[in-house]
């Protein structure tokens, strides 16, 4: 299609605003799904996205719509909501030139509006604000438009008012977008380039690329070269999603497609990269992405049961189609071999865990999370540690510094002495406060990063009723008085459960860790006593009881086969656990040194 | 692992196909599930008979005898519910029935009843010893009557002594009392006096059972509203001890976990379970051990009849494992047994050839003092029974 009637955007939003719903009428009005195979966030297909009613990829599909006449090819990219995934969508947002600004109008401007508002201008996009949700009573279009104004600067006025569950105007918004956002630049008779916005592994046909066409044509028998990866394909097939991936043979620039060719070799495609025809001469490269910024790190290592080769195959699959995870080989003394992984928040961590879990099947322990710690040694040499193991000796060190975070919260004025509150209790030092609306408040903070990920998030969530929503970005490391806190089990110290930790609080957070590992850490045929150290010093103590009775009274024909499932599943329930010493540690434990009271998992 | 039935997937081979009989011999289980009163601690299938139909109950019974029942078996075990809760003209027809069915009366050297004493009568008693019935299993669980209140059991200690009266002037030689201790405030002395007085009056046979709480029962759901202060783990571990001492006081050996008899007196019918041997159980919920394919009848009165009368006594589900699993199980239950395991009768029984996989896990616990062995038999010691579960779940699955 001549990229004159090609439109390509992003539907940003915080989280729960109607992104994917808004995705799903668009989809519906234009028949580009049949009414009968519609069903409600269509695009989040991954089962942990159906699961939790939240979006984890971008996913790219192409609608055609009708205006004056004339057909457009409009190539829609739903988004993620979270903060975790801002990589996702300052990726996404590079493959468009215009981007929906989407508001719930009962709700109003949250912290992942402003930041990812704030991505799309810094990406040159053209934004459109659009008020959603207005079927429902206490919707307030007009007082979000103005904190719309105030938090992000643009013009807000003629925003558009929709409702994503009834269909309500998203006609106008279809028009609007062919309106306003200016069409690709690229010229289809120009040198291939495209750029590889997405990959997935598919078992049958393997690795399946997904591409912005950004100059020029690609057609299938056409040879390809990816430039960062050095490798020639030949282009198999080519397609577009509808929102099912539909074989069309060409793309022009401007289109969002997919390409297949049996690419088996996980290392052969990378995101970012640039797709040229083979042997072409004198092609620059796109600018691709830029590396994300890892917050936090955590190692995983395989159980008893899991093995070490599979977990790295799994963790390269999982890099493949997430290409913010970062990975690396670790040795623990406890834990033996593993992987030391990055994420862009906590988040993150745990959908990558999960993911592990059910697409591959991997078995495993997830040590509880830490940020990147800078010490200054004495000999004048700084080094970074991703891991409260990692620390030196202290008498080898001058300074430990320890990331800051510049946290901004929105919440309604009523909870402002809640979040001063938690933020005093956590660290903060105050830097401003804004009224957005009468009633809606951002307030700024520098926090240090650690706290924010011990419990900080879910004290907010809590104090504020679920109304205060943060972003947060880093500004910087300030040297503090930390120490390491030590966890003893058994007489063993045990790294993957030490942590970094104030002075000021070690002791208390060393009593929590111990009370709640004594819970965590199954009774044994003995004693197992347990103990937190700061240097040599104890500061608390418990000890686990052994268990003495596990036997079952009565057992006969009748029940063999039950009573084997249930020893068998307390035995299973031991996937998920490490020995340590003779201890046998499940996962939960290895997360007691986060938060201070029970923590889900 | 090959599974089918109700939670697990179908395997049509086994399923569709009516069943096939056992081998000539193979112990013979028949489940009669109906009692007086549901007790709340009880997690068998049985079921307050009262408005149900009896007569029916048997015709179906003995159609799946027809169908499914061994010839000539060496052992029967009627078990409940309470086989005594039949009347005499009905227990009378279900004997002569299997006997027609099964000649068991020249083949088995142990026919087996569990009673109950609110409905054991010497008239019952006799009767089923005339029909080749030649040892029963009283359910006496305890002679205070406050526990008995506690069991919400619908005797008294003089009807249970009176029961007992009826065993013996019938002429049974054999013959097993079940106790269960460990009901919340039972002082420890009940456990010496149940036993001494049913010891007194000549059971050679004795399953003494730590109460349970079973998830699903009422008594669970009382616990776990705090209804009452169970027994603590410690004390729990000393009435096993004292039920074993006073057991051994008297010369009966603790043969199995529960199970306590003098020389010779052992049940030879429950031994077989112990020792994963065949077994074919009829009646709802029975279940059925067969060259190494379980299978178990529905629970349920209604469900397990059509299984038998429209689909030729079709199982509610069937699980058939492998060797290497069918060696970690035969290793489990064996464990409960006070003479423990043989390594190569286990690995023949399992059809397990190649390296032993329990191996390591036998080595592990006989350093942890967990396990010993005598010339070529492995067992739990005196010190780890209390732990025999733990124990016997590090065999089960031992390839994964
Ligand atoms: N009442 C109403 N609910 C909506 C509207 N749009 C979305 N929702 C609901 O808001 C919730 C979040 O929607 P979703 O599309 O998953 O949001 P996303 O996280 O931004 O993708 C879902 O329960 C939707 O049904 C709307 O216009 N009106
Ligand atoms: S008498 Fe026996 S089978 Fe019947 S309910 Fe009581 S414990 Fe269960
Ligand atoms: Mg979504």
């Amino acid at each position: 299609m001549d990229p004159k009637h090609i439109r390509n955007f992003s539907i940003i939003a915080h989280i729960d605003h109607g992104k994917s719903t808004l995705a799903d009428r668009m989809m519906e009005v234009t028949g580009t799904v049949k009414a009968r195979d519609m069903k409600a966030q269509l695009l989040d297909d991954m089962d942990l996205e159906r699961e939790r009613g939240i979006t984890i990829k971008a996913r790219a599909v192409t609608i055609f719509h009708e205006k004056d006449g004339e057909t457009y090819m409009l190539n829609l990219i739903d988004t993620p909501g979270h903060v975790d995934f801002n990589y996702e969508v300052e990726k996404s947002l590079q493959a468009c030139e215009g981007a929906l600004l989407l508001v719930d109008a009962s709700q109003g401007v949250e912290a992942q509006t402003v930041a990812n508002a704030y991505l799309a201008i810094e990406a040159n996009l053209e934004i459109l604000p659009v008020l959603n949700k207005v079927d429902l009573q206490h919707s307030r279009p007009d007082e979000i438009a103005e904190e719309i104004e105030n938090s992000i600067g643009i013009d807000a006025t003629d925003a558009l008012r929709v409702s994503a569950k009834t269909g309500l105007g998203v006609k106008e918004v279809l028009d609007e977008i062919v309106n306003k956002i200016p069409p690709p630049s690229g010229d289809p008779l120009d040198p291939l380039r495209a750029l590889v916005i997405d990959a997935v592994y598919d078992e049958f046909r393997g690795i399946i690329v997904y591409l912005r066409i950004v100059d020029g044509t690609i057609k299938e028998r056409d040879v390809v070269y990816l430039m960062g990866t050095d490798k020639v394909f030949e282009a198999v097939e080519i397609g577009r999603f509808s929102p099912k991936m539909v074989r069309i043979n060409v793309l022009h620039a401007g289109e969002v497609g997919y390409f297949i060719s049996n690419i088996k070799s996980l290392g052969d495609v990378r995101i970012g990269d640039t797709m040229c025809m083979n042997k072409a001469k004198g092609i620059e490269m796109l600018p691709g992405y830029a590396p994300p910024l890892h917050m936090v790190y955590a190692d995983f290592y395989p159980t008893a049961s899991g093995d070490f080769e599979g977990l790295r195959e799994a963790l390269t699959t999982l890099t493949l189609s997430d290409s913010s995870l970062d990975f690396e080989p670790v040795t623990s003394d406890a834990l033996g071999f593993g992987f030391r992984c990055g994420f862009l928040g906590l988040l993150h961590m745990e959908i990558v865990q999960q993911r592990l879990e059910r697409e591959h099947d991997m078995d495993m322990i997830q040590t509880a999370p830490t940020v990147t710690y800078k010490v200054r040694m004495k000999s004048g040499e700084e080094i970074e540690i991703h891991s409260p193991g990692a620390l030196p000796d202290p008498d080898k060190f001058e300074e430990l510094l320890e990331p800051i975070a510049r946290i901004s919260i929105m919440v309604p004025s009523e909870y402002v002495g809640v979040v001063m509150q938690i933020s005093v209790e956590h660290r903060g030092d105050y830097i401003r406060q804004e009224y957005l609306s009468r009633n809606r408040v951002q307030i700024v903070f520098d926090v240090p990063l650690a706290e924010l990920i011990y419990d900080f998030y879910d004290k907010l969530k809590s104090g504020t009723k679920g109304y205060g929503t943060l972003n947060y970005d880093l500004t910087g490391y300030r040297a503090d008085n930390l120490v390491k806190l030590r966890v003893i089990v058994n007489g063993k110290d045990v790294d993957a459960l030490s942590s970094i930790v104030h002075f000021d609080v070690a002791e208390r957070r060393g009593r929590n860790v111990i009370a709640k590992l004594r819970k965590d850490i199954p009774r044994h045929q003995f004693e197992v006593p347990l103990q937190a150290a700061i240097g040599g010093r104890i500061i608390a103590r418990e000890t686990i009881r052994a268990m003495r009775k596990d036997v079952t009274a009565k057992c006969y024909g009748g029940d063999i086969t039950r009573k084997r499932k249930l020893l068998e599943k307390q035995k299973k329930g031991k996937r998920r656990m490490r020995s340590i010493g003779n201890v046998e540690i499940p996962q939960k434990a290895f997360l007691s040194v986060l938060g201070e009271g029970e923590k889900k998992k | 692992m090959r599974q089918s039935g109700d939670a697990h997937c179908a395997s049509p081979d086994l399923i569709n196909s009516p069943a096939k009989r056992a081998p000539k011999g193979t112990p013979l289980y028949v489940h009669l599930p109906f009692c007086v009163h549901k007790c709340p601690y009880c997690d068998f299938f049985s079921i307050v008979g009262q408005n149900e139909d009896h007569e029916k109950f048997l015709d179906t019974l003995l159609a799946e005898a027809e169908i499914r029942a061994p010839r000539s078996p060496r052992t029967i075990f009627f078990g409940g519910g309470t086989p005594s809760y039949f009347t005499a003209p009905q227990l009378e027809r279900l004997l002569a029935g299997l006997e027609r069915i099964t000649g068991y009366r020249s083949s088995a050297e142990e026919v087996t009843a569990e009673c109950n004493p609110e409905s054991l009568s010497l008239e019952k008693a006799i009767l089923m010893r005339e029909l080749g019935v030649n040892r029963l299993s009283v359910g006496i669980q305890s002679l205070n009557p406050a526990t008995l209140k506690f069991y919400e059991r619908p005797h008294s200690p003089e009807e249970a002594l009176a029961a007992v009266d009826a065993v013996r002037t019938a002429g049974y030689e054999r013959w097993s009392a079940d106790l269960i201790h460990g009901a919340p405030g039972e002082p420890l002395s009940d456990i010496e006096h149940n036993i001494r007085q049913v010891l007194d009056l000549g059971a050679s046979h004795i399953s003494a059972y730590g109460l349970t709480y079973e998830p699903g029962t009422p008594l669970y759901a009382s616990l776990k509203k705090g209804a009452f202060e169970p027994q603590d783990e410690d004390r729990e571990l000393e009435n096993l001890a004292e039920a074993r001492r006073v057991l051994f006081d008297a010369g009966l050996n603790a043969y199995e976990v529960s199970n306590f008899a003098t020389n010779g007196q052992e049940c030879r019918h429950n031994l077989n379970y112990w020792r994963n041997g065949g077994y074919v159980g009829i009646g709802p919920s029975a279940a059925s051990h067969v060259e190494g394919t379980r299978t178990g009848n529905a629970r349920s009165l209604g469900r397990w009849s059509r299984d038998v009368l429209d689909k030729g006594a079709k199982p509610a589900w069937s699980e058939t494992l492998e060797p290497i699993d069918r060696l970690g199980e035969t290793w489990w239950l064996g464990l409960r047994l006070a003479v423990g395991v043989d390594p190569a009768e286990a690995r023949a029984l399992a059809k397990w050839e190649g390296p032993d996989p329990t191996e390591p896990i036998r080595e592990r616990l006989l350093e942890q003092g967990l396990l010993k062995t005598m010339e070529n038999r492995t067992y739990i010691p005196e010190s780890g029974l209390a732990l025999t579960d733990y124990i016997g779940k590090q065999f089960l699955s031992p390839g994964a």
